[in-house]
């Protein structure tokens, strides 16, 4: 089934809005004007819009560090994520994620900063709904360079030995930090590893958002109906620097450029105007209320109070967060069938 | 009041609040059967969904407990030897402990990890370590050191209702200890210490399963002259300052006594914050009684040099008086 033109704009809006908000921020750290450091993912974001979009809010997803993308897919908007990187006590995680970022009103359950620590998390948030059968999907985003870490075994094996409603979305940006993932990887492909494990695996173009987004779907529909985990490897090239302090000089330029011929704002965008759903005058729209919004969402966030000594203290237990209507989780799970 | 040994105290406490609170499931390797017998019987009870096997992988189970908890669930899970923290110290010393701070609140982390530690069985290093001591850095783990079977009961109750990640230190040679557990259902509540023999010239705080010998020291002690005020802290975190410091106020001198290694262990810890803050009530040094800072020698032998002694517990305990 073809993806509607509606659903479709949706996405190229999604594209466009986590590309402008990574080049303004790259933009501010040269500046020196911005303190946090950026994993960006110029290049690959049609993978984390893809994924997120094609959840419900009450779905789990945990994200990767290069997760604007995925931020943006599941449903977070620009005013709190700001909050959060500014460490502003208003962000959803009252400024104590910062790039450790999390937003429960989206199902975005957390960030781990010791790779692959989040395996071991996502077969227990599945476990979880499964136990519960609340029909919750949980989608774990990493990269190929974490499918080395040795979680990566004993999740897939946990994952297909309970049949969790658990999709392994693993990017394949061909680097691992600094180093070609030939480096890294003993195969050029991850996801049939998975046929070890009896798990149903599948690789899909990660540059077009059309084609994640169904793939996901497919997945997703899987799972919610109870037939067990999946695993996704997405093809795509990361065309940036690892880290906003990086200067990528270990990178090809031929490959880059190949790889820009292929940019998922590009190829969307042109799908777009290829089925009639968008002018060009719509697309450059678009890319300018994607930066209105990003500067917008960045001078509130600005202007917000700042965390005092006292609040920076707080929080470590739940009894000293006090206040009402926190510490619920994810809300707006689906009713339990 | 019966007398029940630790082991059943333990699979009381896991059994009444399974009963009481349908989101309590258990988690970790071999619970079904139960290595020790901490679980045995409650999946007759409660069934597969609530008691659940889990492959070997430690750092899976932690993990898999933090993302049980942080989605609905109230997950106890087992690691089932205390040197096994060790391979689920990312999940617990990185994630578990940092959740709730991380996400400013969004979500509570009403886990329970239990271990057994502790030399008694003569194997050596990787099954006889007690290992507390290395999880009183990380921050946001509330941690329980239950030394009888009665602490055991109503020190696990307490965690598996408590909102926040409790790791439980149980004591493998504890286990088979039988001792008085009343029959009516109660908790025992977190940085409450228990003085379990009062004194005048000595305190000697003692943690798990050196607060037998403490006592049986205090005893001869006592026929010695010699007055000494034995305190079960039963929780490091949160830590009942108040009683420790009233005692060394009485006293003005401290013995810790642990069945870890001295070095950077619990005693350490103690002792740094007695003479940080009521250095002007000390009459003595603080001395710490604890396994010299070497792996845990396998053969009985060896593993009984290697544990603190009621011997020892006596002896600094008249040098300080002396």
């Amino acid at each position: 089934m073809a993806i509607d033109a509606d659903t479709l704009l949706a996405l190229y809006r999604k594209l466009v809005i986590t590309r402008e908000a990574e080049q303004i921020w790259a933009g501010m750290l040269e500046r020196k004007e911005f303190y946090l450091m950026g994993h960006f993912g110029t290049g690959q974001e049609a993978i984390g819009v893809g994924i997120g979009h094609a959840l419900a809010p009450y779905d789990y997803l945990l994200p990767t560090h290069r997760g604007l993308a995925e931020y943006v897919g599941k449903g977070m908007t620009q005013d709190r994520i700001w909050a959060e990187y500014y460490t502003k006590p208003a962000g959803p995680a009252r400024g104590k994620g910062g790039l450790h970022l999390s937003d429960y009103s989206v199902g975005l359950i957390g960030l781990v900063g010791s790779l692959g620590a989040d395996y071991s998390i996502a077969v227990g948030a599945a476990l979880s709904a499964k136990l519960r059968d609340s029909g919750q999907v949980t989608v774990l985003c990493f990269g190929e360079g974490t499918s080395s870490q040795a979680d990566f075994s004993s999740a897939l094996n946990a994952a297909a030995l309970w049949k969790l409603p658990l999709i392994f979305a693993m990017t394949n940006n061909e680097w691992c930090e600094l180093t070609h993932y030939s480096g890294h990887v003993c195969t050029a492909d991850v996801a049939p590893r998975a046929e070890g494990y009896g798990i149903p695996w599948a690789i899909s173009d990660g540059n077009d958002v059309a084609t994640v987004y169904e793939t996901m779907r497919g997945a997703i529909d899987d799972a919610r109906a109870g037939n067990g985990p999946r695993f996704l490897e997405f093809k795509t090239f990361r065309t940036g620097p690892h880290y906003s302090g990086d200067d990528g000089a270990y990178m090809c330029e031929e490959d880059v450029c190949r790889w820009q011929e292929r940019d998922p704002i590009v190829v969307c965008g042109q799908h777009l105007l290829d089925i009639g759903a968008a002018t060009a005058d719509d697309l450059d729209a678009v890319k300018r209320e994607a930066r209105a919004e990003v500067e917008g969402a960045i001078a509130a966030a600005q202007a917000l109070p700042d965390t005092t000594y006292d609040q920076m203290l707080a929080g470590v237990f739940s009894g000293n967060s006090a206040d009402e209507g926190r510490g619920a989780g994810v809300p707006a799970a689906r009713e339990r069938r | 009041m019966a007398v029940v040994p630790y082991l059943a105290a333990i699979n009381r406490a896991l059994a009444e609040e399974m009963a009481r609170d349908e989101r309590v499931v258990l988690v970790g390797e071999d619970v079904r059967a139960g290595m020790f017998g901490t679980t045995s019987g409650l999946v007759d009870r409660y069934g597969e969904n609530r008691v659940i096997n889990s492959p070997i992988w430690e750092n899976g189970i932690a993990g898999m407990a933090l993302g049980l908890a942080i989605t609905g669930m109230r997950p106890v899970a087992e690691i089932m030897f205390a040197d096994f923290m060790y391979l689920a110290m990312d999940e617990i010393a990185n994630q578990i402990a940092s959740w709730t701070y991380m996400t400013g609140g969004q979500t509570t982390v009403p886990l329970v990890i239990r271990t057994g530690g502790g030399a008694g069985f003569a194997i050596g290093y990787n099954h006889s370590q007690v290992t507390e001591a290395s999880f009183l850095n990380p921050p946001g783990l509330k941690i329980a050191v239950p030394s009888n079977p009665a602490d055991a009961y109503g020190l696990l109750k307490t965690a598996i209702r408590d909102d926040d990640p409790v790791l439980v230190f149980e004591h493998k040679f504890l286990y088979f200890m039988p001792q008085e557990v009343p029959d009516e259902e109660f908790l025992v509540p977190f940085g409450q210490a228990n003085v379990l023999r009062s004194g005048t010239d000595v305190t000697v705080l003692a943690l798990g399963s050196m607060v037998g010998r403490a006592l049986e020291a205090a005893g001869t002690l006592e026929a010695a002259g010699i007055s000494a005020e034995v305190i079960d802290p039963r929780t490091l975190e949160p830590f009942d300052r108040d009683t420790l410091f009233a005692s060394v106020a009485k006293t003005g001198r401290l013995v810790t006594v642990e069945e870890g290694r001295k070095r950077g262990g619990v005693g350490s810890d103690i002792a740094a914050m007695v003479a940080e803050e009521a250095f002007t009530s000390l009459r003595a040094p603080i001395v710490r009684v604890a396994a010299p800072d070497i792996p845990v020698p396998p053969g009985p032998l060896a593993e009984g040099m290697y544990v603190p002694s009621v011997e020892r517990i006596v002896e600094v305990a008249k040098g300080l008086v002396a």
